[in-house]
């Protein structure tokens, strides 16, 4: 695969180039490349262990990557630590939520709230969560653990929010929910780029991550197969035969 | 009656001692997942600072526990940042538990070359006083060691609730990944829980000095009564220290005056071995959740 085709002709937000990540000598991703466009939605699909976690936990400075580059709003970020990337801007939500069980909900916000980049505006941005999730409102004192699955989804997506991201990735977001959830989310995450926060969205749930992309690319075996818009990629004959199910 | 009374008592107090002199393990324990076994070593430490700010400065042991628990906390941060970080990340978190065990050898000995292998005592003015209180009666040294523990116990306590870096702290400890992503620098964090641990134990060791006699040699009991302390009370909260220590200052207190006081260890080593057979989270479990 030759280098991104990019739909925008701005400059990307993010651009990865030839990155590549073995967990102890197996490969999980390798010579990946992609773009994120400023402003819009961008999806990363594939199916299982393809490698959309190792990339953007790379991406995030969760993993160290071996070899490739990362720019993000013009700089390189390859290298930076989880929390350095995070005061750049780019925020992951991270598969599988991981929120703070035995904190309160307001804790776990709070935590996020407390980066040099987004302490300025910690009461705004509290404000702004809350207003999003008026549950979260509701059970702001209750330990997070206590919260079910589709609550965890939008404290964990809260807790990214709280960091004043240009960059929120969301890592397999409806993940076990129920279909009404998966709905409540996909229209979020459409609400959140209305807002301004451009999108980088991992799902297997590719029927509703195509309809909202502007555009996307199909992860396999950690390298980039395919990629267009996400209208092209609904329609694409290959794509309807490895993922949606029709022959 | 009385004899039982006054030796519930004197284990009580002896027990708020051991308490703050474990906390500092339970927290590191709690956080990090370290074992870390030269925490006996801190303790003693402080005794000896504390002991030299006294002789040499007659500084009274109680107000010595601040520079004594700041020399402390860089004490632990530098450990942290390098010896302790080299092990886990070279190796394993449980490769600290050989490091910290050679570590404690090795600054036992260090602490012997310095103040040399006999016991000492730190003797303030108020060494001799007691207080009657009907037919009990107590210490002065031990009320105040007493004392003194409690506050510090609730400052951690407020420090974990109420502020930005006890919240980082049980982040970090739940979550470390997730912590990273919500920008705390989590490498920092656990150095700062080793120095905040290591003043603690510090601190604590200013007071046992004024409390009981110490040596170098005593470093490996202090970190065998921390371990005690957790495995009672629960890991990583004040709350559950407070409760292991208060109850093996009772099982020692007991021990000692109905079956001798040679038999102390035996006995704790068997409530250690039901503990950790009926309630192995100790009896207020881990705050920090099943991630550890
Ligand atoms: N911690 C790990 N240790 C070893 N191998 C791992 C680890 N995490 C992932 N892998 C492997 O790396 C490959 C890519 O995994 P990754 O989690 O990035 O895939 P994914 O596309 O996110 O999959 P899924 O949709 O199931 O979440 C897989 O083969 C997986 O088995
Ligand atoms: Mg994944």
């Amino acid at each position: 695969m030759a280098g991104p085709v990019q739909a925008s002709h701005l400059a990307p937000l993010l651009e990865v180039r030839g990155l590549a990540f073995d967990y102890g000598g197996v490969q999980a991703v390798q010579d990946c490349s992609f773009d994120v466009s400023n402003g819009g939605i961008t999806a990363l699909i594939g199916g299982n262990g393809a490698g959309k976690t190792t990339s953007v936990l790379s991406v995030s400075g969760a993993r160290r990557a071996r070899k490739g580059h990362i720019r993000f709003d013009g700089a390189d970020i390859l290298g930076l630590p989880a929390h350095e990337v995070v005061e750049r801007g780019l925020a992951l939500v991270p598969e599988g939520r991981l929120v703070f069980e035995q904190l309160s909900v307001h804790e776990n916000l709070l935590i996020a709230g407390h980066t040099a980049r987004s302490r300025r505006r910690l009461k705004d941005n509290l404000d702004y969560v809350y207003d999003r999730f008026p549950r979260l409102q509701e059970r702001r004192q209750q330990n997070a653990g206590s919260l079910s699955g589709g609550e965890q989804q939008m404290l964990a997506i809260g807790r990214g929010l709280m960091t004043s991201p240009k960059l929120l990735i969301l890592d397999e977001p409806s993940l076990g929910l129920s279909p009404i959830l998966v709905s409540t989310i996909f229209r979020l995450i459409r609400d959140l780029h209305n807002d301004g926060i451009s999108i980088l969205l991992v799902e297997q749930n590719l029927h509703q991550a195509l309809a909202i992309a502007d555009y996307a690319y199909v992860l396999e075996k950690g390298r980039v197969v395919q990629s267009g818009t996400g209208h092209e990629l609904l329609n694409d004959p290959k794509v309807k035969e490895a993922y949606l199910g029709v022959a | 009656m009385t004899l039982f009374l006054q030796t519930t008592l004197n284990g009580l107090m002896l027990g708020g001692i051991y308490a703050l002199a474990a906390v500092g393990f339970s927290l590191i324990f709690g956080v990090i997942g370290i074992v870390n076994l030269t925490h006996g070593v801190f303790v003693i430490a402080g005794a000896y600072l504390a002991l030299l700010f006294y002789t040499e400065l007659g500084l009274d042991p109680l107000l010595s526990m601040l520079p004594v628990g700041a020399l402390l906390f860089a004490v632990g941060w530098v450990y942290q940042r390098t010896i302790i970080d080299w092990a886990i990340s070279r190796a394993s978190v449980e490769a600290s538990l050989v490091v910290t065990f050679g570590m404690a050898m090795i600054l036992r000995n260090l602490l012997q070359l310095w103040f040399g292998p006999d016991v000492q005592t730190i003797t303030p003015f108020y060494s001799f006083f007691s207080i009657s209180l009907g037919p009990f009666r107590v210490d002065m040294v031990r009320l105040v060691a007493l004392g003194s523990s409690m506050v510090l116990l609730l400052g951690l306590t407020l420090l974990l609730a109420r502020t930005h870096f006890g919240r980082a702290m049980r982040a970090v400890a739940q979550q470390p990944l997730a912590a990273a992503l919500s920008g705390l620098n989590v490498k920092r964090i656990h150095a700062m829980t080793f120095g905040v641990s290591a003043a603690l134990a510090g601190a604590s060791g200013a007071i046992i000095g004024i409390v009981q006699p110490f040596s170098a040699a005593s470093e490996v009991a202090w970190t065998l009564n921390a371990f005690m302390v957790v495995v009672l009370g629960g890991v990583g909260s004040p709350a559950g220290a407070l409760v292991g220590g208060l109850l093996l200052g009772l099982i020692n207190s007991y021990t000692a005056q109905y079956f001798g006081p040679a038999l102390t260890q035996a006995a704790m080593f068997l409530v250690l071995v039901l503990m950790l057979l009926l309630r192995p989270t100790g009896l207020l479990g881990n705050p920090y959740g099943e991630s550890r």
